[in-house]
């Protein structure tokens, strides 16, 4: 498992939910402790060189046999996708990138397409809304399993918002050096999410959650914001 | 060169987005695009939509690989059939053969219909300083020539205008009395153009594609101007970007479905006008001259990368900008230039300046929706991800990315190299938030950079103990026992 | 001259296009590309099927060309012979109130009797064409305030509800463009299933006369339209707000 910069430092409570769920799917957890960042922060600002210096020490930690599960859509997409790029021109590495995106998961796709588990024991009672995350939905085109694992969940009501797909406005430095631009987006998104009536808005990516968190509470939104594996844990329900 | 604008990015974007009057009209009008469009894509079904986008997506880099072929075959085609064909290597130039052809001719009045190349040349003002009338005939094209402003929109140049607005610009320069009814607003212009189109000299155009194989110029409208201006005056110049090339004419069926669709999510426009050369002789109307400019304007900079390449595919159909959560928040002025969004975005600071447009691929979230509507599927992000690349280890003529973030990306790297260095740095960092953080969050970061950030949205507080430790603490013995 | 001067030379430019690509020197053959290869014989076929597929499905061409037109905004008048043509074109003049109509000289319009219908209801017909008038602006002038103008087809689309017009001598530009009504007579027998068909016959016509192709060429699919303010549908802008499309047989 790599849980990811942020799930780490942040948000160590999806961590264990991850953890959690993924045992409940009779799958064996690992947690390799040597490792940080997958270097999508320097990638996308143009560092390529300081992001494939992550990456290799990535690939390195994560060598071996066994899947790597991600809970995040971007990191996810980071390891499986833009590594190969960042690695196109380096057969070795790229062979050794290849094999390590053929083994990674996202975390929600990872429980319903390989560990089998559409219908997931857990209960929780709420009304939920969903946010695509876009790297999770448009690079790795995951949008129907964290749906089917949401509908398995016992008392679980999921209501669509307008525009689930739309991007929040986050992209990580973006949000940082275009703050009124991130922020005029985000707001459209919490507009969708207070229409759909639900109480939470659940994600697979700690970058939209920390940013869509970040306004409701600023705001006072009674919302609150997840991520899906905080749902699937066998001790999530707290109604 | 129309002028370059790219610099002041963030400050046209800040003031667009509090605007609310231009908030509200971006959401109405991009909210429509998208549902047309969605809904015109549907008979196709998924996968046959799919599979017309990756043949156009071959068509296009097949003529662009063969484009010296291929413009060659232009000139010689449209030479038989008694019009003209004109190389400009930049913007002057293309200029200077538009005002020798006026000049010669004795124009006094030129029309036009809607062309983007024109807008690049800023063709208005050097006919302007020649002493001939520019009229734009297109109804967006003529309420933003009358207001002064470059286009706001690939395919929808006056869309930010309301109909207030456009009755007070009527007001003032046609003197026609006020009306909120846009019914009637058409009107006015119409009745204004007619007298245009009857009276000038020369009509330029666009060109949506070039037809190698039998020299066809194709227009796609749907006001009818772009048929008055290839109509009514005696001259005929059209003016295109070399890439708008298709190798055959049998090629034209699969992008007339593609355009307008993505465009304006009509299963065609109401006119597509296909010119070859001038009039017959024994033709009733229509232009005894005919001259089609093919620009070049810095499009071969964006050739010579094989990458950059695929941003030449563009149909302009303008579907990735109405996708676009960023355009749909900063409009179009935003951007600097004659091409706004996502593909704005990715060839205007290779045709302008790298070094002076450095906003714009950083002004993405990466988000891949523009990607995912792109009827000639060129890959928005990855292209932004390059010019991203370039501001931080390119040349010196790319480098625009600061020292400050240099350094701060280089600490941050030291810092994740090891798990030491990083429990060392955010154990650190836990010690000093306490001074900030209330409840679990941090209301206000003081930090440079950061700081806009807090602004709205409150940031996360690092948690008491990281993931790494719970882990060691909760589960390690488990698994390893 | 100075024009000489400033001019980049065609040749040099398509050098620099050639360079950027990353090529030195210019093809020996043209490039590979199946719908540039096809010679006449095989075009010839290709059309021969093309037509023989369109008969056989004509009824179902013919309503789908119906269907779209309507929805694309024709008024769609089927008729059954020319004598009702007329009248239907007589009535259409009568309904805008028009006084004064333009038209062309297509084989089509010499069997069915417009003028006649249009007399009757009070409409003076003139054929749009550059010989009648002194001069090429009265022929815009004429256009321009015509009321409505009649003209046939060279092909309808039924994919797109389009109307191929191809201008000539009899067949003025500014009949189907400059008055605010204007009617097409199009005979079941010109209607294609969709724009793959056409440009399959016009590439044969193409190779046929050797280059000598159609100068000009319009499809017209429906009024002119413009969402250019508030992104609000409106009808009849710089062309004819209404069409009519007249299908015979
Ligand atoms: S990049 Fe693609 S979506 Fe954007 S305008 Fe060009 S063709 Fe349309």
């Amino acid at each position: 498992m790599c849980v990811t910069c942020l799930v780490d430092q942040f948000f160590p409570e999806v961590g264990i939910a991850t953890v959690n769920s993924l045992r409940k799917a009779g799958v064996d957890v690992d947690f390799p402790s040597d490792q940080t960042c997958c270097g999508q922060i320097a990638f996308n600002g143009g560092f390529q060189s300081e992001a494939k210096k992550i990456a290799e020490r990535f690939l390195d930690i994560f060598e071996g046999e066994s899947y790597v599960v991600v809970p995040s859509g971007s990191c996810a997409s980071m390891i499986k996708v833009y590594y190969l790029e960042l690695f196109q021109d380096d057969p070795v590495l790229l062979e050794r990138a290849q094999k390590l995106s053929e083994r990674t998961h996202e975390l929600s796709e990872f429980l319903v397409n390989v560990a089998g588990h559409q219908n997931i024991d857990a209960s929780y009672h709420a009304k939920v809304t969903y946010h695509d995350a876009c790297h999770l939905l448009r690079e790795l085109g995951i949008s129907d399993e964290p749906r089917e694992l949401m509908k398995s969940v016992e008392g679980l009501e999921l209501s669509e918002m307008q525009d689930s797909d739309r991007c929040c406005g986050f992209g990580g430095l973006f949000s940082v050096k275009y703050p009124e631009i991130s922020k005029a987006i985000l707001e459209e998104k919490l507009r969708n999410i207070e229409s759909s009536g639900a109480d939470i808005l659940v994600a697979n990516d700690c970058g939209c959650l920390m940013h869509i968190r970040g306004a409701m509470s600023r705001q006072g939104m009674k919302q609150e914001a997840m991520h899906i594996a905080q749902l699937l844990s066998p001790d999530a329900d707290r109604s | 060169m129309a002028e370059v604008k790219t610099a002041k990015f963030k400050k046209a974007s800040s003031q667009a987005v509090s605007d609310p009057k231009l908030q509200n009209t971006l959401e109405h009008v991009m909210g429509h695009f998208i549902e047309a469009r969605a809904g015109a894509i549907e008979e196709f079904g998924d996968e046959s939509w799919d599979q017309m986008r990756e043949r156009a997506s071959s068509i296009k880099k097949h003529a662009l690989e063969n484009l010296d072929y291929y413009l060659d075959l232009i000139d010689r085609t449209i030479q038989k059939n008694g019009g003209h064909v004109h190389f400009a290597k930049d913007t002057q130039e293309a200029n200077r053969i538009v005002l020798d052809i006026a000049k010669k001719a004795e124009a006094k009045r030129v029309i036009k219909s809607k062309s983007m190349v024109s807008e690049e040349m800023g063709l208005n003002k050097a006919l302007e300083k020649a002493g001939i009338e520019p009229v734009e005939t297109d109804l967006g094209e003529y309420i933003i020539q009358l207001a002064d402003e470059p286009p706001f929109h690939i395919i929808a140049p006056a869309m930010h205008k309301t109909k207030q607005e456009v009755s007070e610009l009527f007001q003032d320069w046609l003197r026609t009395a006020p009306t909120q009814d846009i019914k009637q607003l058409c009107i006015i212009a119409r009745d204004a153009l007619r007298e245009k189109f009857s009276t000038a000299d020369i009509g330029v155009s666009g060109a949506n594609f070039v037809v190698a194989e039998t020299g066809t110029v194709v227009l796609v409208t749907n006001e009818g101007n772009g048929r008055m201006t290839t109509s009514t005056p005696k001259i005929h110049i059209a003016v295109s970007g070399i890439e708008k090339v298709l190798p055959a004419i049998e090629d034209v069926g699969l992008f007339l479905r593609l355009l307008p669709r993505s465009a304006t999510g009509q299963r065609i426009t109401s006119y597509n006008t296909f010119v070859s050369g001038p009039k017959f002789s024994t033709d009733e109307d229509g232009p005894e001259e005919f001259h089609l400019i093919m620009v070049d304007n810095g499009r071969l900079n964006l050739m010579r990368d094989p990458e950059f390449r695929e941003a030449l595919k563009c149909i302009r159909c303008g579907a990735c900008l109405n996708t676009c959560p960023i355009y749909r928040k900063v409009g179009g002025h935003s951007y600097g230039w004659v091409y706004p969004g996502p593909i704005g975005a990715v060839i205007t600071p290779v045709l302008t300046n790298i070094k002076q447009s450095k906003d714009l691929p950083y002004a993405s979230t990466l988000c891949g929706a523009c990607r995912d509507v792109c009827p000639v599927k060129i890959d928005i992000p990855k292209l932004l991800l390059k010019l991203r690349h370039m501001a931080v280890e390119g040349d010196s003529s790319q480098r625009s990315v600061s020292w400050i973030e240099r350094l701060m990306i280089g600490q941050w790297r030291k810092t994740v190299s090891t798990r030491s260095s990083i429990e060392r740095a955010t154990n650190l960092a836990r010690f000093l938030q306490v001074v900030v953080t209330k409840k679990g969050i941090i209301r206000n970061l003081p930090l440079p950079l950061i700081s806009g950030w807090t602004k709205s949205r409150d940031f996360p507080a690092l948690a008491p103990k990281s993931f790494a430790q719970l882990w060691q603490e909760k589960f390690s013995e488990e698994t390893d026992g | 001259m100075v024009e000489k001067e400033t001019k980049t030379d065609k040749s040099d430019f398509l050098q620099l296009v050639r360079e950027a690509i990353g090529r030195k020197t210019p093809l020996l053959y043209a490039p590979d590309y199946p719908p540039l290869k096809s010679n006449y014989t095989r075009q010839q076929e290709k059309v021969r099927t093309i037509t023989a597929k369109n008969l056989a499905r004509k009824s179902k061409i013919l309503d789908q060309l119906i269907e779209n037109a309507s929805f694309a905004g024709w008024n769609v008048h089927r008729v059954s012979d020319h004598e009702s043509a007329a009248e239907k074109i007589g009535e259409i003049a009568a309904s805008v109130k028009a006084k004064l109509a333009v038209r062309t000289t297509e084989t089509i319009l010499k069997s069915v009797n417009v003028d006649g219908a249009l007399r009757s209801k009070k409409v003076t017909p003139v054929v749009l064409a550059s010989g009648r008038y002194r001069s090429k602006s009265d022929l815009k002038e004429v256009a321009f305030k015509a009321d409505l103008g009649i003209s046939g087809v060279s092909f309808a689309i039924a994919e797109t509800a389009s109307c191929v017009l191809i201008p000539r001598k009899g067949v003025a530009r500014l009949t189907s463009l400059a008055p605010p009504v204007f009617v097409a007579i199009v005979q079941a027998d010109q209607v294609l299933e969709n724009l793959d068909d056409y440009f399959a016959m016009v590439r044969l016509q193409f190779q046929k006369t050797r280059g000598r192709y159609p100068n000009y060429t319009n499809f017209v699919s429906g009024p002119s339209r413009t969402a250019d303010i508030e992104q609000t549908l409106t009808i009849g802008v710089h062309g004819p707000g209404i069409v009519h499309m007249v299908l015979v047989g």
